[in-house]
């Protein structure tokens, strides 16, 4: 995993102009007053994190991550193919990857039409991945968490076939009837874009991944936990007939590079936490609207703690998942080694989290093209215990 | 003291748990959206009618049946009950959602109930008086809205509820979600209340948080032959702040 090494830029785009008194709710999720959305601000940070995924594209990144959230601080992009469309005449050579509209927020021909558009747009630079939307969304959108699943499956299936079968051709479902499904514009690639299921690891998304052939990406699971669905999935879909290759399993990383180790953890830490605590707060029930997981998935994760959605500890987060924060030659050898163990040479990496100004997203970007990649690109990095 | 007689049936592919105690006429108790008040205060009742409480698919005792997902496949489902044990005829109660579904069924085969009581009907619109949408709101505030003095409900309660105890409410909320995530009330029914002419009783606490007491008078107006009893001083599960409604209800019954 050398010269084919990829490394994408994920940005969440947050909102960051919390009010003082943000403390007093308990999520900035789902009921997080809009009153607190200032418009012009907006349009502010959209300028600042599209000038960061413009440079990133000059500095050699391969492609750009979106994806979408509703009611929330967190993200800005509740649609975020009106973001990618903006963006993507600003970028030269980056592929744009939308990961991704929720199907079950759209009709599944209109979403195969706005991502066939965006790949024509693009000359073929799109992949899409194919999220079942967070718990939160459930209660932003007019759609019911029960059936949401299956309302899942068979949007899937009305896309893919919409792209790969010359129309017209017919869906008569139990959520969707088309009696003329036959979208122009169809993909630029054939028979449509690279498409990844993302995740938090449930059996039922790893399975559909495996049985589509799809890649796939776990989010914020823990190094244990990632390597474990790594495995299950390439088994899965070696059951369903496919080989996957080591690039269908992007590994979302949370990247901070500065001259030393010490430099990097001052300047990032405050971040890190800001993120955890106030950018990803969430509740207990907004995280599980009812039937959007199965009693036995409640059970499972009611016993695990949830590190993301709650309290902060920096030390514990960086030894049980997957951030990368120090010189150069720590990230590199870090980023190294996960990709080994994980079975991947694709690379996906949160480069600016909660209220980072735009001065540090810049100089971890530069700072990671310039002295990170070329330490990955050639020569298989040194363990991480030896790089201090 | 009678002794509930636990009975598990197979309806068209569904273990359906029924309790029955008591003698005489029978009387069919729906519970509502949720079976933590539980159904010992239909205990008065047992010493003139056979009590027969069934749990709904999907709540307390009952298996799951993803396929019934409006309340018509409720509907349908106690025809077939009731087909399994042999009722032809009989008194009705229902409980919030139970009561709603009391009506619904109601208006179809009304020959078939004797009398009907509801206890704070939930689910029909009343657009000036809307009900609390409990799916919006966490756990642990809809049980508390469910009662205006929460000592009568606390020794029903975990004092420290275990995950078996959340992930059961889950599962009762999912069945409810089912059924009303995307179209919170029933828009339809009020067309076709006048068909339901059962000698019916509707008992209401007064404070009812959940489903205003206020909207007893859709139903007055809507129901050709109905008794209203709005109680003072009680929340949503009046029949367990206020015990005398049972025997009222008893006594409405067997008049």
């Amino acid at each position: 995993m050398s010269d084919s090494m990829r490394f994408d830029v994920m940005h969440f785009m947050p909102y960051v102009y919390l009010p003082d008194n943000h403390k007093e709710f308990a999520s900035t999720w789902v009921n997080f007053p809009n009153r607190y959305y200032d418009p012009e601000k907006a349009h502010g940070l959209y300028q600042q994190y599209f000038e960061q995924l413009v440079l990133a594209d000059r500095l050699g990144f391969d492609a750009i991550v979106l994806n979408e959230h509703h009611n929330t601080v967190y993200s800005m992009m509740a649609t975020p193919n009106v973001v990618a469309a903006a963006l993507l005449p600003r970028l030269r050579r980056a592929r744009i990857c939308v990961w991704g509209v929720p199907p079950n927020f759209m009709q599944p021909n209109r979403l195969a039409e706005e991502y066939a558009i965006l790949d024509v747009l693009s000359e073929g630079r799109l992949e899409i991945a194919l999220p079942l939307g967070t718990g939160m969304e459930y209660w932003a959108n007019s759609v019911s968490p029960v059936t949401a699943r299956e309302r899942f499956r068979e949007s899937l299936k009305i896309m893919l076939q919409a792209w790969s079968e010359d129309g017209p051709t017919t869906h008569y479902g139990k959520h969707f009837t088309y009696r003329y499904l036959n979208p122009w514009p169809r993909p630029y690639q054939k028979p449509h874009p690279p498409c990844y299921i993302v995740g938090t690891g449930s059996p039922e998304t790893i399975e559909l991944a495996a049985e589509l052939g799809f890649g796939y990406s776990s989010v914020f699971a823990t190094q244990a936990r990632a390597k474990e669905l790594n495995d299950t999935l390439r088994e899965r879909a070696s059951h369903h007939g496919f080989t996957l290759r080591p690039d269908q399993l992007p590994l979302l990383t949370f990247v901070y590079v500065a001259e030393t180790d010490d430099e990097a953890e001052q300047e990032y830490k405050g971040h890190l936490r800001r993120f955890y605590e106030d950018f990803a707060r969430s509740t207990p029930q907004w995280l599980a609207p009812p039937g959007y997981i199965s009693v036995e998935q409640l059970k499972i994760r009611a016993a695990g703690s949830d590190r993301l959605h709650g309290g902060f500890d920096f030390d514990h987060i960086r030894e049980s998942t997957f951030v990368a924060v120090g010189s150069p030659e720590t990230v590199a050898n870090l980023l190294g080694e996960w990709a080994e163990r994980m079975g991947t040479n694709h690379l996906n990496n949160v480069m600016h989290v909660a209220d980072m100004p735009h001065w540090k997203t810049t100089k971890n970007l530069t700072l990671f093209a310039e002295e990170v990649m070329p330490r990955l690109r050639t020569g298989s990095p040194k363990p991480a215990a030896v790089a201090g | 003291m009678s002794t509930f007689a636990k009975q598990t049936l197979n309806v068209n592919g569904v273990d359906t748990v029924v309790h029955t105690a008591g003698r005489g006429e029978p009387l069919v108790l729906f519970h509502g959206a949720g079976t933590v008040d539980g159904f010992d205060f239909t205990e008065p009742w047992t010493e003139k009618f056979r009590v027969i409480v069934p749990y709904h698919p999907g709540f307390g005792e009952s298996a799951d049946d993803p396929s019934v997902d409006e309340m018509h496949d409720y509907v349908m489902h106690y025809l077939e009950l009731f087909d399994a044990l042999e009722l032809d005829t009989f008194h009705l109660v229902g409980l919030s959602m139970g009561g709603y579904l009391a009506a619904k069924f109601g208006v179809e085969h009304c020959h078939r109930i004797r009398k009907l009581a509801m206890i704070a009907p939930a689910l029909m619109l009343d657009a000036e008086h809307p009900m609390l949408d409990i799916l919006a709101l966490p756990g642990e505030k809809v049980i508390g809205a469910l009662v205006k003095n929460f000592d009568v409900l606390k020794p029903r309660l975990p004092e420290n509820p275990d995950i078996d105890f959340i992930a059961d409410r889950y599962r009762e909320t999912t069945s409810l979600a089912r059924l009303q995530w995307e179209h919170p009330n029933d828009l339809k029914l009020p067309r076709y209340l006048h068909r339901l002419k059962t000698p019916t009783l509707i008992v209401w606490g007064a404070e009812d948080a959940i489903v205003p007491a206020a909207q007893a008078a859709a139903w007055q107006r809507a129901l050709p032959d109905v008794t209203i009893d709005v109680v003072e001083d009680a929340g949503h599960l009046v029949h367990l702040e206020k015990p005398e409604v049972v025997g009222r209800i008893g006594d409405f019954l067997s008049a």
